[in-house]
């Protein structure tokens, strides 16, 4: 891996896979058909799974490109999720 | 300490099932018993070591509640398990012979506090 | 598996292990100390040795907290148990006090069989250790609860990518190959790491769940529109605020509530509250450990039973596993109480000691494999670079150096003056400047000579401690009193124990003719090889 490469991995895993991580606690927390302080919980529990997830995706995709695009897409997803699940 | 004897058994257990399953494999068999390890005989090793590991989950569910004694009896396997990887370099046939003696032991020792 | 994922994960176990290895070699072996941190505190306070519960102790407590504060707001009587000799009496004052923060109320150590109040010397006890493993020391506790946590983030990744990596993960199970170096090291590495793996995920995980709101808040925001109190109070809410206090009045006397409340729970009660006392309004509650069920509520865990003062009626009967917690919550309650174990007794106690021995054993041995994979890479003529070198003395400093930094903390709590001003805090900077002269010396002689004399000096103190005990205390190995209680032997046992493993480690560095490079080096090799990962055919056995 190069020096670049490895950079550009490491916020993908730093910064992309805590986004990653909140962005699911506070889509599970808003959605999860079930009393909030529960949804909340399962969330934070999942999201702190997703963010050593995201690290080990982050190291192990074939390019720092794809890396980023693993992390961001699912993101994008779960934002989706949160503004749908909003209160109106 | 009532708890004492049923936990002795259980971690003797899971020694005993430990070691039954090293011995499923060739490096081990070799080392513990000198002699090499018949492809056919493995099962021989296998089952009861699985056996006798779900035998001290058995036990160890008497200890514990549910949900503490599945950690607990996962958590009796490394316990258990760290003295047998350490033995079998240099004392084999000890910790072969251990297997058989420190369940036999537990059981007694219960057997001994329930009686008294 | 394909290959370049796995050797990427060994790259990643590789680096995020080391970064802050040294911090988790650390939090590790604190941590571990910390299941004992009352028994530590109890043999740091050798005053209070001598003290056993008896039938009279819990009316001495009450007579003394009437002498004290007959008009508290409350009182709370920790009574003797395995973990303490000593009845702990605190009071909350009438009047709070002027600063107009939250206070902790005031606190005396009481003799169980006198009913004499004992002043104990100074000490931070087990508690800094404990404090330590998630806060450090002398920084910002905000900054160091958030590296801690990501040290933690670390190990959680760092044990994912290690499972990953470890390619004979089953069929290595049971392996270890002594006296060949780096493939030692590896092994003793994998069996430590994957027999405990629960243990090792468990401990890791419910780590950061107990800061899940200082690391990952936002879902509480998102679901509680930015409220974290109302999250806060709907699922950590500890009761109402005790009552005004009523007029002056008369107490039943409190013997018969005891053995009403041990005949329902079938265990001795650990907890007296009373809130306004010598009131007519007064409430007794009474409370027993709590069970080993991990998945119940664990914040007022403690099966309770609560009574009139005046009238000595029974109000509630509180029975934890009686109390409704959702899937969620029960997963979250499993991982934090088995995280902090207050739940054990002594036994089961002992046995999350050695889960933690394990844990680590498997930081120690990971830093450990660092430098001795790099320094068999080395050619034969080649000396190891600074990088190499450093590695080298700071695992040092955090493996031995930490040791022989707690053993230090332990003699001074035995060899400073007793009436020393700031006992406390003089305690803790001999703990860190052992640790500091380890670390100096460490990065000087960074070789096998450096660790020979961390290890014999490590392994001097600890054998020194009870030795010094002997001298300092009444309650040393060859008196009666230190196998009373169970706690206070053990300690000394432990440090015998220490003391045994490091002169045994010594005696193995020491036979060891030469350094492994010069002997085993094959042909020699590039030294910057690109191959990290951690499996290596040389020294394969067959």
């Amino acid at each position: 891996m190069s020096p670049l490469s490895i950079t550009s991995r490491t916020l993908a895993a730093a910064l992309g896979g805590y986004g990653l991580a909140s962005l699911s606690a506070m889509a599970l927390a808003v959605t999860l058909p079930m009393a909030r302080d529960q949804a909340v919980i399962i969330g934070i529990m999942v999201a702190l799974l997703l963010c050593s997830g995201a690290a080990i995706w982050a190291f192990s995709a074939r390019s720092a490109w794809r890396a980023w695009a693993g992390i961001l897409a699912p993101g994008v997803l779960l934002g989706g999720l949160y503004l749908w699940g909003l209160p109106a | 300490m009532t708890m004492a004897p049923p936990l002795f058994l259980a971690l003797a257990l899971a020694y005993a099932g430990l070691t039954s399953l090293s011995l499923a494999m060739k490096r081990h068999h070799d080392q513990v018993m000198g002699r090499k390890l018949q492809p056919e005989r493995v099962r021989y090793y296998r089952w009861p070591g699985w056996l006798l590991l779900a035998l001290s989950l058995w036990v160890t569910l008497t200890v514990w509640p549910l949900g503490l004694a599945l950690f607990m009896a996962v958590g009796l396997v490394a316990i258990a398990g760290l003295p047998l990887v350490f033995l079998l370099p240099y004392r084999a046939r000890l910790a072969g012979r251990l297997a058989v003696a420190l369940p036999v032991l537990a059981m007694l020792t219960w057997s001994t506090v329930a009686l008294v | 598996m394909n290959k370049s994922f796995r050797q990427s994960m060994a790259w990643l176990h590789t680096w995020t292990g080391l970064l802050l290895g040294w911090l988790l070699v650390a939090i590790f072996i604190t941590g571990t100390s910390a299941y004992f941190r009352e028994e530590i505190t109890l043999w740091m306070q050798p005053e209070v040795h001598d003290s056993t519960l008896q039938p009279g102790t819990i009316d001495m407590a009450l007579a003394a907290l009437n002498a004290k504060a007959p008009d508290a707001r409350s009182w709370d009587i920790s009574l003797p148990g395995p973990r303490q000799t000593a009845a702990e009496l605190r009071w909350q004052p009438a009047k709070p006090p002027e600063d107009g923060r939250r206070h902790r109320g005031e606190q005396i150590l009481m003799d169980a069989d006198s009913g004499e109040v004992v002043a104990p010397r100074a000490t931070r006890g087990g508690n800094f250790f404990y404090r330590f493993h998630f806060e450090l020391y002398g920084i910002d506790r905000l900054w160091a609860r958030l590296l801690v946590c990501l040290a933690t983030m670390f190990m959680l990744i760092a044990i994912i990518s290690g499972v990953i990596t470890h390619k004979k993960i089953f069929k290595d199970f049971f392996t270890f190959r002594p006296g060949k170096g780096q493939r030692s090291w590896l092994d003793a590495h994998n069996a430590t790491a994957v027999l405990a793996l629960p243990y090792h995920f468990m401990i890791t995980y419910s780590g950061l769940l107990l800061f899940m709101t200082l690391i990952m808040p936002w879902g509480i925001d998102a679901a509680y529109e930015n409220d974290r109190r109302s999250f806060f109070s709907e699922v950590f809410s500890r009761g109402e605020d005790a009552a005004q206090p009523g007029s002056p009045g008369e107490m039943v006397a409190i013997g018969p509530l005891i053995e009403q409340t041990e005949t329902r729970f079938g265990k001795p009660v650990e907890r007296i509250q009373i809130t306004n006392p010598n009131r007519d309004n007064a409430q007794i509650t009474l409370r027993v450990n709590r069970d080993p069920a991990v998945t119940d509520r664990q914040r007022g865990g403690d099966p309770t039973q609560v009574f009139q003062g005046n009238t000595g009626e029974l109000i509630d009967t509180h029975i934890p596993a009686n109390d409704p917690v959702s899937p969620g919550w029960r997963i979250y309650n499993f991982f934090t109480s088995v995280h902090m174990t207050r739940f054990a007794d002594p036994l089961t106690r002992w046995l999350f000691f050695l889960f933690g021995v394990a844990g680590s054993a498997m930081t120690v041995t990971g830093m450990l494999l660092w430098v001795s994979k790099r320094t068999q890479q080395l050619r034969r003529d080649q000396q190891p670079d600074r990088a190499l070198k450093m590695v080298n003395g700071l695992n040092m400093a955090s493996i031995t150096g930490l040791m022989l930094a707690i053993a230090a903390y332990f003699l001074a709590n035995r060899l400073l003056p007793v009436t020393l001003a700031a006992r406390e805090d003089r305690e803790i900077q001999v703990f860190f400047i052992v640790w500091l002269v380890s670390l100096v010396h460490g990065l000087l002689r960074p070789n096998r000579h450096g660790w020979i004399e961390q290890v014999a000096a490590a392994s001097l103190l600890w054998f020194a401690i009870p030795v010094v005990n002997i001298f300092t205390t009444a309650s040393h190995l060859f008196t009666p009193l230190a196998w009373q209680h169970a706690a206070i032997a053990s300690f000394d046992l432990v440090c015998l124990i220490l003391a045994a493993l490091g002169g045994h480690t010594l005696w193995r560095l020491q036979r060891k003719p030469l350094p492994a490079k010069a002997r085993r080096a094959p042909a020699p090799r590039p030294f910057n090889t690109t191959n990290p990962a951690s499996e290596q055919p040389a020294g394969e056995s067959p």
